[in-house]
């Protein structure tokens, strides 16, 4: 195995390079995509006022008391233009007929202007219909109040009107009709949840899981130089060679991800916690898990190229699903979630962030620490078997 | 007591029959020869030998002990040339030296010297610090060799080594050979270049389809052909009509096609040039030149097989 390991260094050595390549990079997406998760970055919608009723300059000053967006009147090709040239999120088409239609008790159409459907123009729309609910109650109340104090005292029904549609907007900003209150049960004192400790720390595990994946798939690379033949037929067992580029894969991820934290600490400011002991079994963990995944992965394919083809596709839906690119508290979908638990990647976050946000001890690294292993060995065995087996 | 025993050999791949039963002997300092086309089964029986493969049947036993379960007991007293070159292309000749030494146990002062004697021997010691993706094909053959030379093995198998490479690298590596056998070590070698077989081996088993087809020194497969000529013709153009015809002359044994060429034996030499002139004119062909060697490897190979050793 000694040989194995030797000649593995002696590769890296003169092929640093890649190993530098890869760290550099992994370094500046980390940046780049920390960078952007951390901005205050607020969307512009466009309202295109075609009623420019009452009620329509209603509804753009209840948008405007929504933090979600900014807001600005525009005309509607201009709005147009806009949208297509992504210089706004979206538009909102108040269409002429509004306050006729909440008068004789219609629905009232709104219409939205965007070039595609994402998270933006999905919140863009809830925000529209809660405004909008509100609003046509408000309207009612005040409505039906109007017309019964007029029915009694002969007095001004538009001024009853507004007074009463006033006092039902004042209700709903001052007296909210849920109070929420809540407390955080943690045992440690962490920071709580922070957007850029997690893209750190989700960015970092997802670039290293590439410098692992390839440097254990260098056992491909054996296959292509002829050299693997050639030393199964010499002393070197097996399971030596084997042994020797898992030892060697492990120590080149472990490396390569405590570069990056360590770069994520002085260059973005990341906080580990006070356990640093956890964070690190968290990624031995880890990084013996993906070396073995890596080997399956190794086994299941015949060359190097299909393993460059093949490890892109893996190493990025489960860091999706795992969540390193965004946090798992924002999915609300059951299957979604399911299947995160079967990624190492939100195991390793877990634990992680456990210690870094939540301030928790060893005891928030256990469980995750035992499902990486447990997942570690299950590749493990199976791809011994795999590459064995050809 | 032979130094290896080769019995009733066979390997499958599905339905493949690669080797089908073969038996040999090699004996201690002796140069075996393994000649036999592309598909021959030589490689595979090679990568029994050093326990790449497992056979589906039979034994190969080292000094009495079978290594079919044992594999150790020869791995260490064994130097492998592979077909392919099995390098690493970004380390140097040394680096790729030094690794193979030590896979072979070899630490410290002795891998060094022997780095040093092999790449003498190998004739490569001027350019041990170039990367191996800078050598050219005969430098990346001969350190191929020296690979398998450090650990001053034994038995060295060597399978083509010289496949694809300058006839100045050829004669140094035939000749390296015939040196490592000078100084006692035994040496399979396999090849479909008969005269390297010819040139190195004192003992030679011929190859076809999965099976030994003869066996013994060039002088008792020689006997096989005795008195028979071996002749080489070539043609402005070869037709099938042309062939025909000269399979219908009685006393031809074989006919071969091979390019340009055809190859025959014969008993009978005194009628040949006329009746095959006679041939060529019936079909329009024109001889271009007729070459009558002395029966050869590649005569008993045709005389046995019907085909040429090239095919």
């Amino acid at each position: 195995m000694l040989s194995i390991i030797m000649l593995r260094l002696q590769r890296l050595k003169v092929e640093y390079y890649v190993f530098l390549v890869m760290t550099l990079m992994s370094l500046i997406f980390t940046f780049i995509f920390g960078a952007t998760q951390n901005q205050d970055y607020t969307p512009t919608i466009l309202v295109v006022d075609e009623d420019n009723s009452d009620y329509s300059k209603k509804v753009f000053s209840e948008l405007q008391d929504n933090n979600a967006f900014k807001y600005s009147i525009s005309e509607y090709d201009d709005a147009v233009k806009k949208v297509q040239d992504d210089k706004a999120a979206a538009a909102l088409v108040i269409n002429k007929g509004l306050q006729e239609n909440i008068e004789n008790n219609q629905k009232p159409v709104l219409g939205i202007i965007k070039t595609k459907e994402n998270i933006d123009t999905m919140t863009l729309e809830n925000i529209i219909s809660s405004i909008t609910s509100k609003m046509v109650g408000n309207i009612r109340i005040a409505s039906i109040t109007a017309d019964f104090i007029n029915q009694e005292k002969n007095i001004d029904h538009n001024k009853i009107f507004n007074e009463a549609y006033n006092k039902a907007v004042e209700t709903w900003k001052y007296k909210k009709p849920i109070e929420i209150s809540s407390t955080r049960l943690v045992e440690g004192n962490g920071t709580g949840y922070d957007n850029l400790t997690h893209s750190i720390i989700g960015f970092a595990l997802f670039f290293s899981m590439y410098t692992i994946v390839f440097a254990i798939g260098e056992i491909l690379n054996e296959k292509k130089y002829n050299t693997w033949n050639r030393i199964l037929v010499s002393p070197i067992s097996k399971n030596a060679i084997l042994g020797g580029n898992l030892i060697v894969s492990f120590l080149v991820g472990f490396v390569q991800v405590g570069i990056l934290f360590i770069a994520g600490k002085y260059l973005f400011g990341l906080n580990l916690g006070s356990n640093l002991l956890g964070v690190i079994i968290v990624l031995i963990a880890f990084v013996f898990t993906i070396t073995s995944m890596g080997l399956f992965l190794s086994g299941l394919v015949k060359t190097h190229s299909q393993l460059a083809a093949l490890t892109p596709v893996i190493l990025t839906s489960t860091s999706m699903l795992g969540g390193c690119m965004w946090p798992l508290d924002i999915v609300e979908n059951k299957i979604i979630l399911a299947l995160s638990n079967i990624t190492p990647q939100k195991w390793a976050i877990e634990g992680i962030e456990s210690i870094a946000m939540y301030g928790k001890g060893i005891n928030g690294v256990i469980i995750p620490t035992l499902v990486l292993l447990g997942m570690g060995l299950l590749f493990f065995s199976t791809g011994v078997k795999l590459v064995k087996s050809e | 007591m032979a130094l290896l025993e080769v019995n009733n050999l066979k390997k499958y791949f599905k339905e493949v029959k690669a080797v089908d039963g073969i038996s040999f002997k090699v004996e201690r300092g002796e140069v075996f020869g393994l000649l036999g086309p592309n598909g021959a089964g030589k490689s595979t029986t090679i990568s029994m030998i050093s326990t790449l493969f497992k056979p589906n049947e039979g034994d190969i036993k080292y000094k009495n002990v079978s290594i079919i379960d044992n594999p150790s007991a020869i791995q260490q007293k064994l130097g492998v040339v592979p077909q392919e070159i099995a390098l690493y292309p970004t380390l140097s000749g040394y680096e790729n030296l030094k690794f193979w030494g030590h896979a072979y146990g070899l630490r410290g002062k002795e891998l060094s010297n022997r780095i040093e004697e092999v790449s003498e021997i190998i004739g490569i010691k001027d350019r041990l610090k170039d990367k191996i993706e800078k050598y050219s094909g005969g430098m990346k053959r001969r350190i191929n060799i020296g690979a398998a030379l450090l650990h001053n093995p034994e038995i060295l198998i060597m399978d083509e080594p010289t496949v694809g490479i300058d006839p100045q690298s050829r004669n140094h590596i035939l000749d390296t050979v015939l040196e490592l056998n000078k100084k006692g070590m035994t040496i399979i070698y396999t090849s479909h270049y008969m005269e390297e077989v010819e040139y190195l081996c004192t003992r030679v088993s011929i190859m076809d389809k999965g099976n030994i087809i003869a066996s013994g020194t060039q002088e008792e497969l020689l006997e096989i052909v005795k008195g028979k000529k071996k002749i080489n013709l070539r043609f402005d153009k070869i037709s099938d009509n042309l062939i025909d015809r000269i399979n219908s002359i009685d006393y031809i044994e074989n006919v071969d096609v091979h390019d340009d060429e055809i190859i025959l034996t014969t008993q009978n030499g005194e009628d040949i040039f006329k009746d095959l002139i006679a041939k060529s004119s019936e079909t329009e062909n024109s001889i271009l030149s007729i070459d009558i060697k002395k029966p050869n490897l590649e005569a008993v190979f045709l005389h046995l097989t019907g085909r040429a050793l090239r095919d």
